[in-house]
């Protein structure tokens, strides 16, 4: 630029120095000789034609530097809009970079969303395999039990949970293969009314102590159930229930309590023979397709329980249960015979290592031939951790020891007794391998001592 | 051997046990408990790791129990302790939801171990 402008002015300056050169030499031509009016005039225009091109000059001089000025300007501008964009360039690469950062990083655990889990379905349940070996009887491996339970939940307060058992038995000795066996445990609909009253329908597992609501291969401690659980009351009941808990202050005790209406017992062919009690049988559809109880009252029944932590891991539960109703299937009230069952259960809790629960089972009920039948039953069984001694062997923490006294008089056969003894070894909290020996003192020659390996699968 | 007489007076019982059930359900009516206070599950998520590890607390009056005691109290007595870890979020609701009616749980009791379940759970 600065060099344009120059050569602009040395244009100037000869133009101006040839300009006067010329007019000297006209003025030396004077001298001598008399100048004519048209060299005069000729030589004016040409001063004039001069003067003018000097003025233009001198504009476009003034533009240039205008147009240089702006173009300063400009340059200024472009400069800063620049450093501006570097510093969006780089804050940008800052932020990619924090994100970067936070992506790496596992995301913040966000709110539960309503919409997304307002209803879910899942499949729980355990498995058990089992190798049995009775005295006197071949040793044999079978599927013990695969059980199923289908909860769906549906928004927040309603649950419908069912349960299923499959077993695989041969047909032997009548004939070969083998068959599946398929059925339902329970199935029930559960609505929490409000924080103290939750309201129960359908093929509802009965509080009547607490073992039948509270066993599943992977929780039970046993490979088979306490026998006077399994001989003297219904572990379900068709009907409905409300149940609940209240809490006692702020220590975390409660009480809490069940009442329900069921079908109840039966007679499992017609009669009020005392033999002919039916636990499990009356389920509202009859053989013939018929719809019906199959006695006219049904049975009532509940339980109280109340629970008090000492602290995490040290705790009490007790309960009083209690269920009753006719159960002879016949319609005259004078004539008909009542069953009732009453149960008493506790469980305690002495640090995590130490457990100790049991139940007392007493039924009585009326009968056509054998008048009144008093049953009585028993359990108590305790497990302790080896977790507890604080040794450092590396297997030894996943064994739990355990032990069982087991009874039951049902009032038509002789008591029977059994002592259980054996362990569990935890492979996962939910994947358990137990072994016990059972031995049993009982007149029925097909009861006898037997060792069960058990695996079992909670999932 | 005296035995208790569960015979005759128990004839109606079917009936004693649905009259109790209508009474209990005008229960039911009663206003749902507001939610205990937050303040008691401020610790959760510094419990939450040693929670497993009995963490001795007094079951004192004054002291709110927080998720995690709740469920290093309740969640390994009927069967062996499941982690947080094993189940998502929405899992655990369903899970807690079964949970609190078969342990007859109380829902103020539950509400808070959901919590603590939902905080440490697997995703
Ligand atoms: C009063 C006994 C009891 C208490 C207390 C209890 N559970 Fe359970 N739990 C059960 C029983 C019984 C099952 C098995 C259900 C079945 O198989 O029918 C079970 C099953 C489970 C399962 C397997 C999935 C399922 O829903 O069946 C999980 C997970 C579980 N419980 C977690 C918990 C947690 C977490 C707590 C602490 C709030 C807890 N449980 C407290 C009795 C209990």
């Amino acid at each position: 630029m600065a060099t344009k402008m120059q050569m602009k002015t040395n244009v100037i300056r000869y133009g101006v120095a040839a300009t006067t050169g010329l007019f000297c030499l006209a003025q030396a031509g004077n001298a001598s000789a008399e100048v004519s009016d048209a060299d005069f005039n000729a030589l004016k225009s040409a001063v004039q034609q001069l003067g003018e091109e000097v003025q233009s000059l001198r504009q476009t001089n003034q533009i240039e530097t205008q147009t240089h000025q702006a173009d300063l300007q400009q340059i200024q501008e472009l400069r800063s809009k620049l450093a501006e964009t570097q510093q969006t360039a780089v804050e940008a690469k800052q932020k990619s970079d924090a994100v970067a950062e936070v992506q790496s990083q596992p995301p913040e655990r966000a709110p539960i969303d309503e919409a997304t889990v307002n209803h879910n379905f899942m499949m729980l349940g355990d498995a058990e395999f089992q190798y049995d070996k009775s005295s006197g009887q071949n040793g044999t491996f079978l599927l013990a039990d695969f059980a199923p339970i289908f909860v769906y939940r549906g928004g927040d307060n309603i649950l419908y949970e069912a349960g299923f058992d499959t077993f695989l038995g041969n047909n032997a000795p009548s004939s070969a293969g083998a068959s599946t066996s398929f059925q339902l445990s329970f199935a029930q609909l559960d609505y929490v009314v409000n924080d103290y009253v939750t309201f129960v329908a359908g093929d509802m597992l009965l509080p009547l102590g607490t073992y039948s609501e509270r066993s599943a291969g992977w929780l039970n401690k046993f490979p088979d159930n306490p026998l006077a659980v399994d001989a003297l009351i219904p572990g379900t009941g068709v009907g409905t229930q409300l149940r609940g808990a209240i809490p006692l202050g702020q220590s975390g005790q409660f009480i809490n309590y069940s009442v329900y209406g069921v079908n109840g017992e039966s007679s499992a062919d017609g009669t009020g023979n005392a033999r002919a009690l039916d636990l499990g049988g009356n389920v509202g559809q009859l053989s013939n397709g018929g719809i019906a109880s199959l006695n006219g009252s049904p049975s009532g029944g509940g339980r109280l329980g109340y629970f008090v932590p000492f602290k995490p891991h040290y705790d009490l539960e007790v309960g009083v249960s209690g269920m009753a109703g006719q159960w002879d299937n016949t319609l005259d009230m004078v004539q008909s015979h009542v069953w009732s069952a009453g149960v008493l259960d506790a469980a305690l809790h002495l640090g995590p290592n130490f457990e100790a629960n049991g139940e007392y089972i007493l039924t009585r009920y009326g009968s056509g031939d054998q008048g009144e039948v008093t049953q009585q039953g028993l359990f108590v069984q305790a497990g302790y951790r080896l977790a507890g001694l604080n040794l450092e062997l590396p297997a030894i923490n996943n064994i739990e020891l355990v032990a069982r006294y087991d009874a039951v008089h049902d009032g038509l056969n002789p008591r029977v007794e059994r002592y259980t003894a054996g362990f569990i070894y935890y492979i996962t909290n939910t994947l358990l391998f137990e072994g016990d020996y059972e031995f049993l003192h009982s007149p029925d020659p097909t009861q006898v001592d037997h060792m069960v390996l058990q695996l079992s699968y909670g999932f | 051997m005296k035995q208790i007489k569960f015979n005759r007076f128990s004839v109606p019982a079917g009936l004693a046990g649905v009259i109790s059930a209508a009474w209990i359900t005008s229960l039911a009516w009663l206003p749902a408990h507001a939610d205990p206070p937050i303040a008691g599950t401020a610790s959760t998520n510094s419990v939450a790791a040693a929670a497993p590890a009995a963490t001795a607390v007094a079951a004192s009056e004054s002291h709110h129990l927080t998720g995690a005691e709740l469920y290093s109290i309740h969640c390994n007595r009927c069967h062996p302790e499941r982690y947080p870890t094993e189940r998502t979020g929405a899992q655990w609701k369903t899970i807690m939801l079964h949970m609190q009616v078969r342990a007859n749980i109380p829902v103020q009791q539950s509400k808070l171990i959901l919590k603590y379940l939902q905080d440490n759970s697997g995703r």
